[in-house]
């Protein structure tokens, strides 16, 4: 068997109005459109999947929130339907993905090789977030490939941002070892939203983008600062600002997808690729590749 | 009087998923005796407020008439599932919104199948209201709102519940301290996850047992100061909003939940 690797890692924020946008038949809300910029940087997303052709999806979604440890999709096929407590006017849909279980088993037993306490999860009748939902519709609506789905541990916000920054790295790495050993060609997804700070009222209709844009100019300009550090390969100056970043943007970021990914990444001074930026209830959005291998 | 019972009930499934488990089994033969006071004061209505139902763009009040099927909780999922079965008080839900709205506080009503109602109202339902009879009227913690904005809404909620006449009991469902054990532990040894946040949490009780709604938000403000709170303690603003104060609060049961701190508390109104 040949060695595994990670083809490619992906920012893919999970905003569950580009669901309802896009008026997937799974999903029971219709619209009338809207965020089109960002929908049209996952149809570049979409393509770089096709011509990857991985062998598995993994997302670290940071609406599963776990307080003992770092949880892993563990049945075969997960189905029903995920009605989205935040939004239910937007995004009740009918899910049905198979786990890579095996996959999911090894980035756990790697986990708790390094330290971290990681257990699997094994009931049949769990609800998939739709943090986990949405991120794996926007890259792949065909639902084709199996996915290893990971709960965002608690750990930034419990313990120190450095401390919980430091556990999501060792998952990282874990997962790596984990690609390697298995022989999969795998794709990360980090579902996540830069800027985080949002509208706090709806507007009637919830697709009026003449009421989108960045709710905090701050944020906006955090986040144009650390697209073009990615941009220019420059992670370590990221990963330094990370803290920063998180503080005065309220990034999403720090739930723990982001340094997961770039950890399993081993920090590509790769340059990354934007596929879009946009925002939904003035979060700010960045679809982002870093290509690792054909 | 349109309020005519108020508790404070744990929003953690664990003592109700494992009843068997002797640190959590106080807990729950403590949140039955609640449940017996409850009906004893025979509310047309439980007005519930729960830490674990997020929002975060409006105000939303659950108003599905009957909220069926398994709810799987993301953290206990080993434990076992819970069944939900909650009926809502859909006339006075919609004026909770539109009383809401009114008092500058933007809501709106969900109604959906599937909806996942969040585990800690699921389970003070079943501790309290077993097989759902009560109508409900559920509002959920909207993470930007603060303490003085909850109080309002549960007053709001009161307030509507008295314009349709009705008798309401007010729960506040949600956790003491909130700092708990993030690794594996053996069940049967769960305690407060340090002495600090005990000491804290048995002295927020007694300020509940002394009563007065000034004392307790004296003891609030101590709380927070010496242990990680449970979102802020929101759902006590609910529940001073909707009684106003109160003489005192008899304890039913206090114990821990995977470190975190809990109590089942039957508050005497004034």
């Amino acid at each position: 068997m040949s060695q595994g690797k990670i083809l490619a890692g992906f920012v893919a924020p999970h905003p569950p109005h580009l669901v309802y946008a896009e008026n997937p038949p799974q999903n029971e809300p219709r619209s009338e459109g809207g965020w089109e910029p960002l929908r049209w940087a996952y149809e570049k997303a979409r393509k770089s999947i096709e011509e990857l052709k991985p062998d598995v999806l993994l997302v670290h979604s940071p609406h599963w929130i776990t307080t003992v440890g770092h949880h892993f999709l563990g049945v075969e096929r997960l189905s029903g339907k995920s009605v989205d407590p935040i939004f239910p006017n937007l995004f009740r849909f009918a899910f049905d993905l198979n786990v890579d279980v095996d996959l999911a088993e090894a980035c756990c037993g790697e986990a708790q090789a390094l330290g971290l306490t990681a257990k699997m999860m094994r009931n049949p009748n769990f609800r998939v977030d739709y943090g986990t939902i949405t991120t794996l519709h926007m890259v792949r609506p065909q639902w084709d490939i199996p996915v290893v789905g990971i709960s965002a541990n608690n750990s930034p916000y419990y313990l120190t941002l450095d401390e919980g920054v430091e556990e999501m790295e060792r998952l990282g790495e874990a997962t790596r070892r984990a690609i390697e050993k298995s022989g999969k060609r795998a794709v990360l997804l980090a579902s996540n939203t830069f800027s985080h700070y949002h509208f706090h009222e709806e507007p009637e209709i919830p697709e009026d983008m003449s009421r989108e844009h960045p709710q905090s100019y701050k944020g906006y300009k955090w986040d144009m600062r650390m697209i073009e550090l990615m941009r220019r390969g420059e992670i370590r100056e990221v990963m330094r600002l990370f803290p920063e970043w998180v503080e005065e943007a309220f990034a999403e970021v720090k739930s723990g997808a982001f340094p997961w990914m770039i950890s399993a990444m081993e920090y590509p001074t790769t340059p990354a690729e934007l596929h879009g930026y946009g925002t939904v209830i003035g979060t700010g959005n960045a679809v982002m590749e870093w290509r690792l291998a054909a | 009087m349109p309020v005519v019972s108020a508790f404070l009930m744990p929003g953690n499934p664990l003592p109700f998923l494992r009843q068997d488990n002797p640190p959590w089994a106080p807990l729950a033969t403590a949140a039955k005796a609640a449940g017996e006071a409850l009906r004893a004061s025979r509310p047309d209505v439980l007005l519930i407020y729960s830490t674990q139902w997020f929002a975060v763009l409006d105000e939303l009040w659950q108003a599905r008439p009957h909220s069926t099927g398994v709810h799987v909780d993301e953290n206990w999922y080993d434990y076992g599932d819970l069944q939900m079965d909650l009926r809502a008080d859909v006339s006075l839900a919609q004026a909770c919104v539109a009383g809401a709205n009114a008092a500058g506080h933007r809501s709106k009503a969900v109604d959906y199948e599937g909806f996942p109602i969040d585990s800690g109202t699921i389970v003070a339902n079943a501790f309290l209201n077993p097989g759902g009879t009560i109508p409900t009227v559920v509002a959920a913690n909207n993470l930007y709102h603060d303490f003085a904005t909850t109080e309002a809404l549960g007053r709001v909620a009161a307030e509507q519940a008295d314009l349709q006449g009705k008798r309401a009991a007010v729960i506040a469902v949600g956790g003491l301290s909130a700092g708990y054990f993030d690794k594996d532990i053996d069940i049967a040894e769960d305690r407060i996850v340090d002495e600090q946040s005990d000491a804290a949490n048995r002295a927020l009780l007694a300020a509940m047992e002394q009563g007065g709604a000034d004392r307790l938000r004296a003891g609030l403000d101590d709380f927070a100061a010496a242990a990680k709170t449970d979102m802020g303690m929101k759902h006590l603003a609910w529940l001073l909003g909707g009684v106003g104060d109160f003489k005192n609060a008899h304890v039913h049961g206090y114990g821990s939940t995977y470190g975190a701190g809990a109590a089942v508390v039957e508050f005497k109104l004034a």
